[in-house]
């Protein structure tokens, strides 16, 4: 029995579908996770406690449990608590939000922290006021020295995404199960997800280490 | 000489502690508008801290420092601190520039987010004030491409470009290779003929005895002298004083 590579095109639409489920997915993780952990990096450096212990506190809590429980905890107790249903897509958006954004916050403090205070005293000094400091020497600065992990995690993210199927939603590879179960082309279909995963996230480290290069 | 007209800045027994050390001990001070004030003194004595204290960077724990009228301890933690700030430009020993910057953009950040001056005339100004510190060619670059002389002569350029009274010079010249020094020191010896208000904390008692009008001897957080600086060279009244005159005066020849 040979490879039957017309599996995939013939079931091309489930297959798309499932694809760009996961890239909206990603990218509205992504849209959601960066400013919140760019204010979690804050929340972090922040001398003010009411800001900084439920911060850490936030982070250190998502951090050591499993992604995969914050998807459950966000589908099943979201709606007991507001009332209604929100829907499998966009549960699962909010669950990457919170959970990405604590590793985001984490990076993004360390880049933060890299940023000389002899630099934000010269900022203070010419009459800048907090967030125009922030905005304009702390973000710049300690952003651009954490791209490459920032990258890094961004790919991690996008393999992430593959957990929505916990909850039913049909992204990239609940689409190609729904598919194989009709089909029944293990190797193939499977083997086709693994190579747009691979070729994707391998395209994302050359941009990465390229950055890297650059920054350097 | 001595100034006998308008205190701008009035530094009144202001005493700092980090922890358990104590930085600055009950300073008093006076700074007379269009002086140029030199402090001086072994390193670790306060000098710095002193003009942190100035504009607010640091916050101290007894005194208070009025600034051409306003109180720094009652604005320290309001908003009005800002404004106080942006009438003293500082001059970091290590520069302190923004690295992702140019030289041009270094300058003109400040006068665009507090004063919403449009781009254009803010190029200008700083383009301006490139050719006032002798390195208008240098106004696309990064601080990364530039040398220390060059570098420190932008930080001059953005602690003006906020127009302000006072300028304070955190050592300045300490950073900087013997042969770019004078370049700085010849800079800063323009600005003082301008009228401006200057605060310089340094070592270079060449640059003292020409230009300051009044030297501040600090040791161990306290001021153990403050006088014209004729006085301070000539005939200095405390021990530690006449010690350290005679150490760098040697040193200068």
């Amino acid at each position: 029995m040979g490879l039957d590579l017309s599996v995939i095109s013939r079931n091309s639409t489930v297959l798309l579908g499932g694809f760009y489920t996961t890239i909206k997915l990603f990218a509205l993780a992504l849209a959601g996770g960066l400013p919140l952990g760019i204010l979690l990096g804050l929340g972090r450096l922040s001398s003010r406690k009411w800001i900084y212990y439920p911060v850490s506190a936030y982070i250190n809590f998502i951090r050591n449990v499993p992604l995969l429980m914050v998807i459950f905890w966000i589908y099943f107790a979201l709606p007991i608590v507001t009332g209604h249903n929100i829907g499998r897509l966009p549960s699962a958006i909010v669950a990457f939000i919170v959970f990405e954004a604590t590793y985001f916050g984490e990076i993004i403090r360390a880049g933060f922290q890299s940023v000389k205070k002899g630099e934000m005293q010269a900022a203070y000094s010419t009459g800048l006021t907090y967030t125009q400091v922030v905005r304009y020497i702390l973000i710049p600065i300690g952003l651009r020295r954490v791209i490459p992990s920032l990258m890094t995690q961004t790919i991690v993210i996008f393999q992430d995404t593959s957990l929505a199927y916990v909850i039913g939603l049909r992204e990239f590879v609940r689409a190609s199960t729904v598919v194989n179960a009709r089909e029944v082309r293990s190797l193939e279909i499977f083997g086709f997800v693994a190579v747009v995963y691979l070729v994707i996230c391998l395209a994302g480290s050359m941009i990465s280490n390229r950055l890297e290069v650059e920054g350097e | 000489m001595a100034n006998e007209e308008e205190v701008l800045i009035n530094i009144d027994d202001v005493s700092k502690w980090y922890g358990e050390v104590q930085a600055l001990d009950r300073i008093s001070l006076e700074i007379h508008r269009e002086d140029v004030s030199v402090i001086c003194g072994p390193s670790g004595c306060g000098k710095s801290t002193l003009l942190r204290c100035i504009n607010g960077l640091e916050e101290f724990q007894q005194g208070d420092v009025i600034v051409d009228g306003v109180s720094v301890k009652e604005v320290q933690n309001t908003k009005k601190i800002y404004k106080l700030r942006s009438k003293i430009g500082m001059v970091f020993q290590h520069f302190e520039l923004y690295p992702h910057l140019t030289a041009l953009e270094n300058i003109t950040l400040a006068p665009r987010k507090v004063f919403n001056m449009s781009k254009k005339e803010a190029r200008e100004k700083g383009m301006e004030l490139l050719k006032r510190v002798g390195i208008p060619e240098q106004a696309e670059k990064k601080p990364g491409e530039l040398s220390g002389g060059q570098q420190q002569r932008v930080g001059i350029a953005r602690a003006i470009a906020m127009d302000p009274q006072t300028i304070m010079f955190d050592e300045p010249t300490s950073a900087l290779d013997p042969e770019m020094i004078r370049d700085v020191l010849e800079v800063m010896a323009d600005l003082a003929e301008g009228g401006l208000t200057m605060i310089v904390v340094t070592h270079e008692m060449g640059f003292a005895k020409e230009v300051a009008d009044e030297i501040v001897f600090m040791e161990d957080g306290q001021v153990v002298e403050h006088e014209g600086v004729e006085t301070f060279f000539k005939n200095p009244e405390s021990e530690r004083a006449k010690e350290f005159v005679d150490r760098v005066l040697v040193h200068i020849k």
